[in-house]
């Protein structure tokens, strides 16, 4: 009964969901256009609920505040079915209405780069969520991100493990797909530059039904303290219950997925006391609070990163595209690029010249189940 | 491939020219659709689209060449599709080769793979073959993840170039159409080819296959190999097409759905494949909901596959074909069919086959114990033994089916021991089966097609002669009339005839019949018994297996007895039948033998 | 060496679900001469049925084990009627493609009813394990071998010492001969998918506490089990056992000892050797397919 009832309402909620949005894009004429690649259908259709209604509660505070140019703002959302392929037809699609100004793409870094090329042909701004650092650092100069890229994620977890934990000694354990090889070399680096050594960097192939030989050889590497990078959270789930029933009780700091609720739900106990970087808590700052009221009052729901990066993308777009005055591209752009000390949903923003709107991270701790915000570690380079 | 393609265009363009036009119309058709793909106003979603539908269609015909010509599973075509478009990706972004380069380097690597696959399991049956394409798939998938330095790993292969003259959208879907009409056509013909003869006959059966002089482990290679040389292409294509490839489009479930695409409009044909891959590319393109319950869509796919192989195995296309075929019979002949020529190789040796000191033991049962006999050229000679004596597996031996655990097996003077069962079919050895095996999906004439095409076969070159050559074989047993029907809708009794034509047409220097009058009535036993008599005639050495002791002292000059895997008595047939051993033998083993005969 | 024993354990245990799951290839395997590329998602549904079960609705353990194992009997009766019986006069490859196409509906039903998440599903004992020495043994584990012994007896006293057993083995050997004895061929087969179906999910219910429940994991499991079979001979009950346990027990060391990213790598590569160098398997001889 509960199974039927679960799809029955997915089914019904995404039905209902795409069309209710691109409806609100009824009204032609004097709107200011701007394009949105969301995963409507596909593996991440939910996250994808949660872009589109982060994206439209800004934009209705835009609207209501008298919106951009003198016009009421218009988001018109085509859907990336969560593919490559799919973000190119939908970027494609959007960018044949020549009276869009600019763009919201993917969170998913392979997406990013799938429609790079085709950004760069149009030469339009896009504002992105994918966290790959290369994303702003290959020359394409209309991509801009809203949240922090993966590099800061590897200088926060060694400044926090290092200076506020004080533990020299560490143990390193990545996922070998490239977000964990990037994350293990981030974190490697930084743990140098601040005089830490690193005792074992130990990397794993993904879906590992077994991590006894990896907790086997971070107890023997004799390391204080234990970083790792890990995609997905049935993976860590295991490695940190075979942690634990081994006996390694080492002070533990980890990617984002190490305060994720799927992870906390499959890992349970053997996962309290850790700590992990988060771009997104509610508790980090004012502005974080705020938009977590507003997005509860109309999802019903506590927002995530998912949301909150579309919602101060919408915000920073909408100034920059005023204070530019006109909707040409190279204005726009320099608009976003000039805003400094922004303060959003995910933090503060002061965009550098590659792009980049976040340098840093908040750190939150796993208090038996509960994730409670730490402190907030920015770098200014 | 290319060679035996090009070798059958002339034949075929013969065949179909005098009924549509032939390669011209499909020549007006192809040119049509690029100029429609290079000037009609597409906005870049559809040109997309079309792009996508092009470049998948490519691999999915490599789908209709491997599993639907040849019966062999493949469930990595996405890795190869991959393969090809990792070529193109890594070639033109990353070494700054020219896409044509990349192409060729690509289609090259995902044959070689391709063959190699192939090579290590297809001596081995499909269930292994399905297992270590699954395995080859997956892994490919974790090296494009892992090999980090090489592939860029999930990331993906951006900024992928297209070639000169092809850069904008319509250029390139025009140089798509291009290669697709082109592979299209290949495709298309190849059933028509001695590859593809050789492919279907494989698939229907195996053994048959092989004792019509086909080795059917070279086939089944180059079948498979074939078709990942064109989900290479097609890779390859898609690349350029899309500018950016990555590991999740060339997953275990792509193939899913590579595997579908052929399915669903048939396996048998291009055409289907190409109505396939247009339907779910447009489908779930218009059918988007489906899409917004994650894995609502595969599970639709998965049922499909149930659903399509149990009530349309032939897939759509084949569904519509079915009815057209009642519209379109195929015109008849213009001319009768010629004579039966039967011209055995002239060898200054007197006899056609020589057996010394034959035995094949399993285990401690010794099937056949230390036999030798010889099988004079021109001569009927009968093989006859009760139940266990030896006789089919002796003849199983004869055929290489079987390796010998001792002896020597000559024919024509030379030693043919050691050789698989295709290579004594092209030594000069015809034989039946005692329970009929034909190629059950074709007609009488492409069955016959194939025994004519027998390697060593000095007569007749090139499909009309083949054609002739058949239907005088068909003539010859009386059923040239019905050449285009298909095998199941013969009785059995001129399915043993078929059989008996199929060998004769490839011209041999021995025919093996093993017990030809098995299962057949009265009548049919007489129409035999007079076939018998006019293969005879021409000069054909036959050696015949039977229990039909009516049959043997009718027609066999000369007679082998076996009893318990041993020889009891051989020479001229009057004398052996009246030998007290062998009538001792028959009545004491099989009480019923005398009424029989 | 204390290291050692604890690799060791770790691969017995793992190795004893890729033997369980092969047993269900082995037995439809000889039964019908078809392998059944959906017997990995027959653990997949088996778990996810217990999770509604025991965790959504919160009834009993053993009750919801009890009412799974009815589910996994009915699965295994549709799938035979569905999959199998319809196509039993085909060549096998329809056969194959069609239990391909059940592999994914399956997998992919259960995701668009229940999600991606991947789900938590307690284990049978309260002790998540004992101490023994330096060899922590995982409570779950032990349950597992214990399992896989006790089933492994059951089928050899079943296939030698029952009547039904005998009728089973006599129905795989030559199906025209035994349904001549009198021996119903169609209800042996439908016996034998469900009976494949149950062991299928037993071993499914069993391992989800140490892997969690996903929709992947028939798949994962699935294939290293096909590997087993292929490794201890096509067919063979005892090869299905020792090529699963070794399966476990060489990936586990060669993780600790070569390298962790390539573990998937060692069971290929085990399995192309043998594919090229003992086809027939440990114990197996019979490679061809019957013709």
């Amino acid at each position: 009964m509960k199974l039927t009832r679960r799809g029955f309402s997915r089914v019904l909620a995404a039905s209902l969901a795409a069309p209710a949005f691109i409806g609100r894009a009824g009204a032609q004429g004097a709107t200011l256009k701007i394009g949105m690649c969301a995963p409507v259908t596909g593996p991440a259709a939910e996250q994808g609920r949660y872009a589109q209604t982060g994206a439209k509660i800004a934009l209705d505070a835009v609207n209501k505040a008298g919106g951009v140019l003198g016009k009421q703002v218009e988001l018109i959302i085509e859907d990336d079915q969560t593919t490559n392929p799919g973000i190119v037809l939908a970027f494609s699609k959007l960018a044949a209405q020549e009276d869009i100004v600019a763009f919201l793409g993917s969170i998913r870094s392979t997406q990013v780069h799938a429609m790079a090329p085709d950004v760069l042909k149009l030469g339009k701004p896009v504002m992105i969520g994918g966290t790959d650092p290369a994303l702003t650092h290959m020359g394409n100069q209309w991509l801009f991100r809203f949240r922090p890229n993966d590099s800061y994620s590897g200088r926060v977890l060694a400044d926090y493990g290092v200076n506020t934990l004080g533990k020299k000694k560490w143990a390193i354990v990545h996922s070998t797909d490239a977000f964990g090889t990037a994350g293990g070399k981030a974190l490697a680096d930084a743990l140098g530059k601040i005089g830490a050594t690193v005792a074992l960097d130990q990397g794993y192939a993904n879906q590992s039904q077994d991590f006894t030989p990896v907790v086997l050889a971070v107890k023997q590497s004799g390391a204080d303290i234990l970083g790792s990078y890990f995609t997905f959270e049935n993976d860590l789930g295991i490695f940190a219950r075979q942690l634990r029933q081994l006996g390694v009780n080492i002070p533990y700091v980890g990617s984002p997925s190490i305060v994720n609720v799927t992870a906390l739900k499959l890992a349970g106990p053997a996962l309290y006391g850790t700590f992990g970087v988060s771009d997104f808590a509610e508790e980090s700052s004012e502005a974080a609070k705020a938009f977590g009221k507003l997005y509860r009052e109309v999802a019903k729901v506590a927002p995530d990163v998912q949301a909150s990066w579309t919602y101060d993308a919408m915000n920073i777009l909408s100034a920059a595209i005023n204070k530019a005055g006109k909707t040409d591209p190279g204005a726009i752009r320099e608009a976003i690029l000039a805003t400094k000390g922004y303060d959003g949903a995910e933090g503060v923003y002061n965009f550098d010249a590659n792009g980049d709107g976040l340098h840093g991270y908040n750190i939150v701790k796993n208090e038996k189940g509960n994730i409670i915000f730490d402190k907030h570690i920015d770098f200014t380079d | 491939m290319s060679a035996t393609a090009q070798a059958a265009k002339p034949a075929a363009a013969r065949r179909i020219g005098g009924r549509f036009g032939g390669p011209l119309a499909y020549a007006a058709v192809a040119a049509l659709a690029t100029l429609a793909a290079i000037y009609a106003p597409f906005d870049d979603y559809i040109l997309h689209i079309l792009v996508e539908t092009a470049t998948y269609a490519i691999a999915v015909f490599g789908l209709t060449v491997v599993l639907g010509l040849c019966g062999q599973i493949n469930l990595a075509q996405a890795a190869f599709f991959g393969l090809g478009a990792y070529a193109v990706g890594l070639g033109t972004s990353d070494l700054h080769v020219s896409f044509w380069l990349a192409l060729v380097a690509g289609a090259c690597v995902a044959l070689v793979m391709g063959a190699f696959l192939g090579m290590s399991t297809l001596r081995l049956g499909g269930h292994y073959l399905a297992m270590v394409t699954i395995s080859f798939q997956q892994i490919l998938t974790l090296v494009m993840i892992n090999w980090i330095p090489v592939t860029h790993g999930p990331d993906g292969v951006g900024n992928i170039a297209r070639p000169a003259f092809f850069t904008s959208g319509h250029g390139y879907l025009g140089l798509c159409v291009v290669a697709l009409a082109l592979v299209g056509y290949l495709v298309w013909h190849l059933p028509e080819t001695k590859l593809g003869r050789s492919m279907r006959a494989v698939r229907d059966n195996e053994l048959a296959a092989s004792v019509s002089g086909i080795d059917v482990y070279r086939v089944k290679v180059a079948a498979f190999a074939l078709c990942a040389l064109l989900g290479g292409i097609g890779g390859g294509l898609f690349a350029g097409g899309f500018a950016y490839v990555s590991p999740d489009q060339f997953s275990f479930a792509e193939s899913i759905v590579f595997l579908t695409m052929a399915l669903l409009g048939g396996v048998a044909s291009p055409i289907g494949a190409l109505i396939g891959t247009a339907l779910l590319i447009v489908l779930p393109e218009t059918l988007r909901f489906l899409k917004s319950v994650p894995g609502l869509y595969l599970a639709i796919y998965g049922l499909a596959v149930i659903l399509i192989i149990r009530f349309m195995p032939d897939g759509i296309w084949g569904f519509v074909q079915s009815y057209l075929r009642r519209f379109m019979t195929p015109p008849p002949f213009a001319q009768a069919a010629p004579e039966l020529v039967l011209a055995p190789a002239k060898l200054e040796t007197p006899s056609a086959l020589e057996i010394e000191g034959l035995s094949k033991h399993f285990g401690g049962l010794k099937a056949v114990d230390g036999v030798s006999f010889s099988v004079r050229r021109g001569s009927v000679h009968a093989l006859i033994g009760p139940n266990g004596s030896g006789k089919t597996t002796t003849l199983n031996v004869l055929s290489g089916l079987y390796t010998p655990t001792a002896g020597k097996i000559a024919l024509d003077g030379h030693d043919v021991t050691g050789l698989p069962p295709h290579a004594r079919t092209a030594a000069g050895l015809g034989r039946t089966f005692q329970n009929i095996r034909l190629f059950r999906s074709m007609s009488a004439l492409d069955n016959i097609v194939i025994g004519a095409e027998r390697p060593g076969n000095a007569l007749g070159h090139g499909h009309a002669a083949l054609v002739d050559r058949a239907r005088a074989a068909l003539g010859f047993v009386g059923l040239e009339g019905r050449a285009r029907d298909p095998i199941t809708s013969f009785s059995y009794g001129h399915q043993r005839l078929i059989e008996v034509a199929r060998a004769l047409a490839g011209n041999p220097t021995l025919l093996l019949l093993d017990e030809p009058a098995a299962g057949l009535n009265s009548t049919e036993k007489l129409e035999l018994r007079g076939l018998l008599k006019r293969i005879a005639a021409k000069g054909l050495t036959i050696l015949i297996i039977d229990h039909d002791m009516a049959l043997v002292s009718d027609v066999a000059e000369h007679i082998t007895v076996l009893n318990f895997g041993r020889r009891i008595a051989d020479g001229g047939a009057a004398e052996v039948l009246r030998n007290p051993d062998v009538i001792a033998a028959y009545l004491g083993a099989e009480p019923d033998a005398a009424h029989r005969a | 060496m204390d290291l050692a024993l604890q690799l060791l354990f770790t691969g017995i245990g793992i190795g004893a679900v890729y033997a369980l799951v092969a047993l269900g290839f082995v037995l439809i395997f000889r039964a019908t001469n078809v392998v059944n590329f959906a017997q990995g998602e027959f653990s997949m549904v088996a778990a996810f049925v217990m999770v509604v079960l025991a965790v959504d609705l919160g009834w009993p353990y053993w009750l919801s084990f009890l009412l799974s194992l009815c589910a996994m009997a009915l699965v295994g009766a549709l799938f035979n009627l569905g999959v199998y019986y319809p196509l039993r006069n085909r060549s096998f490859l329809p056969v194959i493609i069609a239990t391909i196409g059940a592999s994914i509906f399956l997998a992919n039903s259960v995701l668009a009813l229940y999600g991606p998440q991947p789900q938590v599903l307690q284990g049978w004992f309260d002790t998540p394990g004992i101490q023994l020495g330096p060899v922590y043994l995982d409570s779950q584990y032990l349950l597992i071998i214990a399992v896989t012994i006790v089933l492994v007896a059951f089928q050899y006293w079943f296939f030698e010492h029952t009547l039904l057993g005998k009728k089973l083995q006599a129905t795989s050997q030559d199906k025209e001969m035994a349904s001549l004895l009198g021996i119903p061929v169609s209800a042996m087969i439908m016996l034998t998918f469900v009976y494949s179906a149950l062991l299928g999910g037993i071993a499914g219910i069993l391992v989800a506490p140490v892997l969690f429940v996903s929709i992947q994991m028939g798949a994962t499991i699935a294939l290293k089990a096909f590997a087993a079979t292929i490794i201890g001979g096509f067919g063979d009950v005892a090869g299905a056992i020792i090529g699963g346990l070794a399966l476990g027990v060489i990936e586990t060391f060669g993780a600790a000892y070569v390298s962790v990213p390539y573990k998937d790598g060692f069971a290929f590569l085990v399995l192309v050797l043998f594919l090229i160098f003992r086809p027939q398997g440990i114990f197996g001889e019979r490679v061809a397919e019957k013709a």
